[in-house]
């Protein structure tokens, strides 16, 4: 696994195995799950058992209905979206007993809701200006940069110019190895561009707190690819870890072989006569 | 509760998994605890196999150790490419991959694997930073203390975890019977019956401390159920007896009987007990298989063994009274009185009850025989009960995840900061979640 999946497991598992209608009664679900970046889901069915409510919980959502988060949403829920459950931000319901009819358009379904994180995160407009093959219109060099501070200490910063999108990260090492860690990682970003892939995004980052800087091309992905970078990123930190970690296992275990084989074959045992009686040895 | 987020229960039995977050009432995840990795099937017993190999050692340290160039030879991105869970069983199917079951027996065997099937469970599946969520785990009974330092260090030092708790399965199995009306009083000592797909336990826990030196294994357990129907079917000559039809039937059909030669009587004067199963076979075809005195037999080899195996001779309750009987009398009379069962072969209907009144016989016959010795004295009883409740299935998890949502757990955790101070030696020791003073 390299890259990290965009959409949530669960929502998705349990979409999927409810629109099938393969079990007759559908129980009742009453489930809250984490996504990462402090992200909370709900999902329940809380008047009858065939109406599925997925509710969402963003610590920034505040800042994302200011970028225009709101109608992204309604652009893609439409006539899904109701009321935000108390103490989450966003709702939808789906009724199984009014599901779209053709497969594909259920696919789509389940797949839009759990998507659910990545569309409100992107509704800053230079971040879905990304998309459309021609320049932003209208963004003027050295335009607003717009924040999402979607952690306590973090935030994705984003700026848009005539011909480029800047996308700033600015991450916390809590751990002084995960920091050397990440200065490596980096660093392959950094190089990437100059060793084989052309169209690589250029990559900076600073050590001081003016964070690291990548500048975007356009290309398909590149939404969800900046939204799971931070995450991406920390995978593998820990990925990397832990394959030092199995290195570090298998050394230790070839030493220990090396001192067990060190050990003199076959000690001096004290040999004995057919009636027990030993010999004693000369001088000891 | 504002902005604090759930707790990551995980539970990593032998066969399966489950993964969550506290305060659900069923485990997000559930799949079998496997690892798909390039490379054949290995795993065969020996300390050296199954790790990667070193790449370029000094000739010195190569002899024995087996062909190099597992993992470490390679300086790609090797190590990412696997699989767990379900999505590994599918892998395994083809080529280039091979299975792993990284514990057996319910403890860790393969590290490597471990952590990395810990990385992708936590990544993947239950997407969650884990410096921002607390963990609480699961360990058999009789765990070494070198295996809970070992997951420690894999979780503060791989995953930096905010804080980590590492519980025993049978006192969370003790926490998820608090949900039975028939608990009052949410004490954590009793005796839990703990039958998976591969062994069953019994275990004596007093006050939240396992009993060790009386715990019991039957080797009788959910996969021995399917045989033994399996085998029915194939005697009647069923048109499909595959392992998989004996399982549903076993699941469907299967209930527990007071008496077996009262239920054969039964079903001989009335028809309607014997039951119909249908099997879709691969191609579409169906056949239906005709299902009868194993509806109440299967679940009866707890209960008489000798008529499934010839080596294990003791009947379920007998191993219980015995096992009670071995602990210290002080708290025998807490260990009757609260019998919880847990795992999915526990959970036929019946079970309980019937469980019940064998070990009430057999403990009544033993005061009879007490009172008639002393020569008058009366005895004042003993209360024997067991207990079912919804939550059996999946017992050891639901109880973490009870336990995991109280708003002082996070107390109850070892801490990163904490983990720096003191190194690994300090998950040898947990304050009792749960116990006298908690809610």
């Amino acid at each position: 696994m390299l890259l990290l999946d965009y959409q949530n497991v669960l929502i998705q598992s349990v979409l999927t195995e409810r629109f099938s209608g393969s079990r007759a009664p559908p129980a009742s679900i009453d489930q809250t799950v984490s996504d990462f970046d402090g992200v909370t889901f709900h999902i329940s069915t809380p008047e009858t058992k065939t109406k599925i409510v997925v509710s969402i919980n963003i610590r920034c959502f505040r800042e994302l209905v200011q970028y225009g988060a709101e109608q992204v949403l309604q652009r893609v829920y439409d006539q899904y979206v109701i009321e935000p459950e108390v103490g989450y931000d966003f709702s939808v319901l789906v009724d199984l007993e009014s599901l779209p009819a053709e497969k594909e358009e259920r696919d789509e379904l389940i797949k839009n809701i759990s998507l659910m994180k990545r569309h409100a995160m992107a509704a800053p407009k230079p971040l879905r200006s990304i998309l459309p093959k021609k320049p932003p219109q209208g963004v003027r060099e050295g335009g607003d940069i717009m924040a999402i501070h979607y952690r306590e200490e973090e935030a994705i910063y984003v700026k848009a110019s005539h011909d480029r999108v800047t996308v700033i990260f600015s991450t916390v090492f809590r751990e002084e190895t995960d920091r050397v860690f990440g200065k490596v990682f980096i660093q392959e970003f950094v190089d990437a561009r100059r060793r084989a892939i052309q169209n690589a995004p250029q990559v900076l980052f600073r050590n001081d707190p003016l964070w690291s800087c990548k500048e975007c091309q356009r290309m398909p992905d590149v939404i969800s690819h900046i939204q799971t970078f931070r995450d991406y990123f920390h995978y593998h930190i820990k990925a990397s870890k832990a394959y030092i970690h199995s290195r570090m296992r298998r050394r230790t275990a070839d030493f220990l072989q090396v001192l067990r084989r060190a050990r003199p074959e076959n000690e001096e045992k004290e040999k004995k006569t057919a009636s027990g009686r030993t010999f004693k040895v000369q001088g000891a | 509760m504002a902005n604090q987020t759930p707790a990551v229960v995980m539970d990593n039995g032998t066969g399966f998994s489950k993964l969550g977050f506290a305060g659900n009432d069923s485990p997000s995840f559930v799949f079998p605890t496997a690892i798909a990795t390039k490379g054949p099937a290995g795993g065969a017993g020996g300390t050296g196999s199954g790790r990667p190999a070193v790449a370029n050692k000094p000739s010195f340290l190569t002899g024995g150790a087996g062909p190099g160039g597992h993992l470490s030879g390679k300086r790609g991105t090797e190590d990412l490419d696997f699989f767990i869970g379900d999505e590994a069983i599918a892998a395994s199917g083809g080529p280039g991959y091979g299975l792993h079951y990284p514990i057996r027996h319910g403890q860790i065997e393969n590290w490597d694997h471990m952590e990395r099937f810990w990385s992708n469970s936590i990544f993947k599946y239950l997407r969650v930073e884990p410096e921002d969520h607390y963990f609480l785990l699961t360990e058999p009974p009789l765990n070494p203390p070198e295996n809970r330092e070992n997951t420690a260090e894999i979780f503060f030092e791989s995953f930096n975890c905010a804080g980590l708790y590492i519980a025993v399965q049978a006192v969370l199995a003790l926490a998820a019977s608090w949900t039975s009306a028939k608990v009052s009083d949410r004490s954590l000592t009793g005796t839990v019956i703990d039958s998976g797909d591969g062994v069953t336990h019994v275990i004596p826990v007093a006050e939240g401390y396992v009993i060790g030196s009386s715990i019991k294994s039957i080797p009788i357990a959910g996969r021995d159920i399917t045989y033994f129907v399996q085998s029915l079917l194939r005697d009647r000559g069923e048109a499909d007896s595959s392992l998989k039809t004996a399982q549903e039937i076993k699941e469907e059909h299967c209930y527990v009987c007071p008496d077996i030669v009262k239920e054969f009587s039964r079903y001989d004067r009335d028809p309607t007990k014997f039951a119909k199963h249908v099997v879709r076979q691969p191609g579409g075809r169906e056949v239906t298989v005709d299902v009868g005195y194993e509806r109440f037999l299967a679940p009866e080899i707890f209960f008489n063994p000798e008529i499934y195996s010839s080596d294990f001779l003791t009947p379920l309750p007998v191993v219980v009274d015995n096992v009670i009987q071995q602990s210290p009398i002080d708290v025998r009379r807490g260990l009757y009185k609260n019998i919880v069962l847990s795992g999915g072969s526990t959970l036929y209907k019946d079970f309980g009850r019937r469980l019940q009144r064998d070990i009430k016989h057999l403990v009544d016959a033993r005061i009879r025989a007490s009172e008639v010795r002393s020569g008058g004295a009366r005895s004042g009883g003993l209360e024997v009960q067991v207990i079912t409740h919804k939550r059996q299935r999946h017992g050891p998890w639901f109880g973490g995840s009870l336990l995991g949502q109280t708003p002082e757990f996070r107390s109850y955790c070892h801490t990163k900061a904490e983990y720096q101070e003191y190194g690994p030696s300090i998950v040898r020791r947990f304050a009792l979640l749960g116990g006298p003073g908690g809610s």
